[in-house]
């Protein structure tokens, strides 16, 4: 089956910094604790200036949109205030830009609402928030409780949700927050509110959490089985709670990378997923912090904190099998996102346009591809079939 | 498949086990023995078992309870601040008829012991800490458990390793990696933002009580120079160094220990005001 009508599809960046020691494999952890003094100021400089330049590469050749996201302490990712990225944006693109975003709990709701609405207005409407827990290692990296990193979410969300869609002055009063006087300028471009995802890997928890709230839901880290069965889930228990979650509510997330053939291709990713994988992913005993995970969760994965795939050995196989990975020509690229997409039932395509240490050309190479070639033809696929089908009716 | 945690129900073998409901909490008591009642609250680790307080139920009734969150007591996310553990154990010893005990608490359940003697002072006949909490001193910082990583831990409780090897798993044993994580958690709940109370100081002289420190020389969790602030804090306390011992003096050498224990609560009232000094000068 084609891709749905209004399929939308995004650039995600995850800005690494990938100029590390030689002794790399020395480390335990690449997270919390890796020491700062690897981090070179002037090579930082080069890296948002080349990594932003793609981001724009990828909103001029007509990607709906980009996406950025957060993380602390850590060279897997250069983003731990992604709205300053996303003000950095704002003029270099006329696209979507998709924070995802700022853990609501790590930061004062009524600032992250403040900021974020910043961002829609300076954006004219442009913005989309995506939510997460935050990994444990952000726990680490922050005095933040992780044994009631949940309640604090949840309530973190309600009173960014109410400053953005009640006329202030409103007051908050809960367990964790206590505000006299919310009454923020500005409000959000869009009305009631820019459009709002949680990720995650799974948990029950947060997939019950977004079906209460009727916001999107997206796992990226997750086999692509448990994904389907988590989207499946939000389905329900969002109607349960009076919600319809609409396509472009549940995005799926694809690694792709174009070549000249499919083997060249193939070849020619694989050793910055491997990076990926088996270097910027390795986060020691950090992986879990105090009380992150339920009693029955921790039992339920028996006291194992992450999928085999992250921190260990390399499966190139056993990743392609579990998540959406691609590389190859264009149409071997098409063929897969249409596949993921019919067995989603999503119109929201996030790529995952850098991996690793991937560098510049191969990036500019896989957005050129994808922008030229692999969403045009899903388009060009999507309206012959739906000519197929008017001609069919006459 | 059997559990290593069963290893640490033995070290209570002939106490009885009660469970009492505490304001919806299921508590677990253990008890054995006569005489006066001698109540131990734990560090934040339970896997070790209670071994040594076999050697208190000859003159003692000794009560060793689960704080909630800990060993076989319930979970109650309530109970997430010093304050909340001292009121469950006031609660405690109203229901078990305690009037007037001795108490003694180790690491973790020393501060709780002394903040259960700040706010009822006349319960208490004795007091014991051992290598206790909760006090936050400057520049004599406690060492952050949470960020010791796992495989140095036993390093920093203990000076021998060996005392604790019968008490770990062999492999996969996740009953025992449930009750550490259950137990992490509880202790994070608590300590993750604040690794104690930043006012413990302020009230410690309301502890009118014969008060014995006991201390292992070795201790890499609450260094010996802590014992000072201690012992200028507390108005009827003395000192007792352990040589060859690190944080868990019961745990490391339990006859020499628990023995401390037993002969500073038969001393007679006022001598441990003397003894202060001759100890102080010989650590």
């Amino acid at each position: 089956m084609p891709i749905l009508p209004d399929t939308e599809f995004l650039a995600w960046h995850f800005m690494p910094y990938y100029d590390l020691p030689e002794n790399i494999d020395d480390y335990e952890s690449l997270w919390v604790d890796f020491p700062n003094k690897h981090f070179d100021p002037k090579k930082g400089h080069e890296y948002y200036e080349r990594y932003l330049s793609e981001l724009v590469l990828a909103d001029k050749l007509g990607f709906d949109g980009v996406c950025i996201n957060e993380h602390h302490n850590t060279p897997y990712s250069l983003m731990p205030i992604p709205s300053i990225l996303a003000g950095a944006l704002i003029p270099q693109t006329k696209g979507k830009i998709c924070v995802m975003g700022t853990p609501a709990g790590l930061d004062h709701p009524h600032r992250l609402a403040e900021s974020y609405a910043m961002l829609d207005v300076m954006s004219g409407g442009r913005m989309e928030f995506a939510f997460p827990l935050g990994t444990p290692m952000e726990y680490w990296s922050s005095n933040v409780n992780p044994v009631t990193a949940r309640e604090r979410q949840r309530e973190a969300l309600e009173v960014i949700m109410k400053m953005w869609t009640q006329e202030g002055p409103i007051s908050h009063s809960g367990r964790f927050y206590n505000y006299r006087y919310l009454n923020m300028w500005p409000r959000p471009y869009q009305q009631p509110h820019p459009p709002v995802y949680l990720v995650g890997s799974g948990s029950p928890g947060t997939i019950e959490l977004a079906a209460e709230m009727g916001f999107g839901y997206s796992s990226t880290f997750s086999p692509i089985a448990s994904q389907l069965a988590a989207q499946k889930t939000l389905k329900e228990r969002a109607a349960h709670y009076g919600h319809t979650i609409r396509p472009a509510q549940v995005p799926i997330v694809c690694m792709c990378y174009i070549g000249d053939d499919d083997e060249s291709a193939l070849a020619e990713m694989e050793p910055h997923v491997r990076y990926f994988f088996t270097t910027l992913t390795r986060a020691g005993r950090f992986i879990d912090a105090p009380g992150y995970l339920s009693m029955d969760e921790f039992q339920k994965r028996n006291g194992r904190m992450l999928p085999s795939s992250h921190g260990g050995a390399f499966d190139w196989a056993q990743i392609r099998q579990q998540f959406r990975v691609v590389a190859g020509t264009a149409k071997t690229v098409a063929d897969s996102i249409e596949k993921w997409a019919e067995e989603a039932q999503t119109s929201r395509v996030i790529f995952q346009i850098h991996r690793g240490n991937m560098p510049h050309w191969k990036v500019v190479r896989t957005i050129t591809g994808l922008a030229n070639d692999v969403i045009p033809m899903l388009k060009e696929r999507r309206r012959l079939a739906d000519a197929e089908l008017s001609v069919a009716a006459e | 498949m059997a559990s290593v945690l069963d290893r640490t129900k033995q070290a209570l073998d002939g106490f009885e086990r009660h469970e009492i409901r505490i304001n919806g909490i299921s508590t677990v008591v253990y008890s054995a023995g006569t005489g006066e009642p001698l109540v131990y609250l734990h560090g934040s680790g339970t896997f070790t078992g209670f071994g040594f307080a076999q050697q208190w139920i000859k003159t003692h009734r000794v009560i060793i309870p689960y704080h909630p969150g800990y060993g076989e007591s319930g979970d109650d996310s309530r109970i997430e601040s010093i304050h909340d553990y001292v009121l469950h154990y006031l609660d405690l010893f109203d229901a078990l008829g305690l009037e007037r005990i001795n108490l003694v608490g180790s690491s973790l359940g020393g501060w709780i012991a002394s903040e259960i003697a700040i706010v009822q002072p006349q319960r208490l006949s004795r007091l014991v800490l051992v290598s206790p909490g909760g006090l936050m001193i400057k520049g004599m910082p406690s060492t952050d458990l949470f960020s010791v990583p796992p495989k140095d831990l036993a390093g920093y409780l203990v000076v021998d390793p060996a005392v604790l090897a019968p008490f770990m798993p062999e492999g996969h044993d996740i009953e025992f990696m449930t009750l550490r994580y259950r137990e992490t958690t509880s202790s994070a709940r608590l300590i993750w933002e604040r690794p104690g109370n930043p006012k413990l100081d302020q009230w410690l002289h309301r502890v009118a009580v014969s008060t014995l420190l006991l201390w292992g020389e070795g201790d890499r969790v609450k260094p010996l120079a802590q014992a000072d602030t201690w012992l200028r804090l507390l108005p009827h306390a003395r000192l007792e160094v352990m040589k060859g011992v690190g944080h868990l003096p019961l745990d490391e050498q339990p006859a020499a220990a628990a023995e401390i224990v037993l002969n500073f609560l038969k001393e007679k009232p006022g001598a441990a005001r003397a003894a202060a000094h001759i100890t102080k000068k010989a650590s």
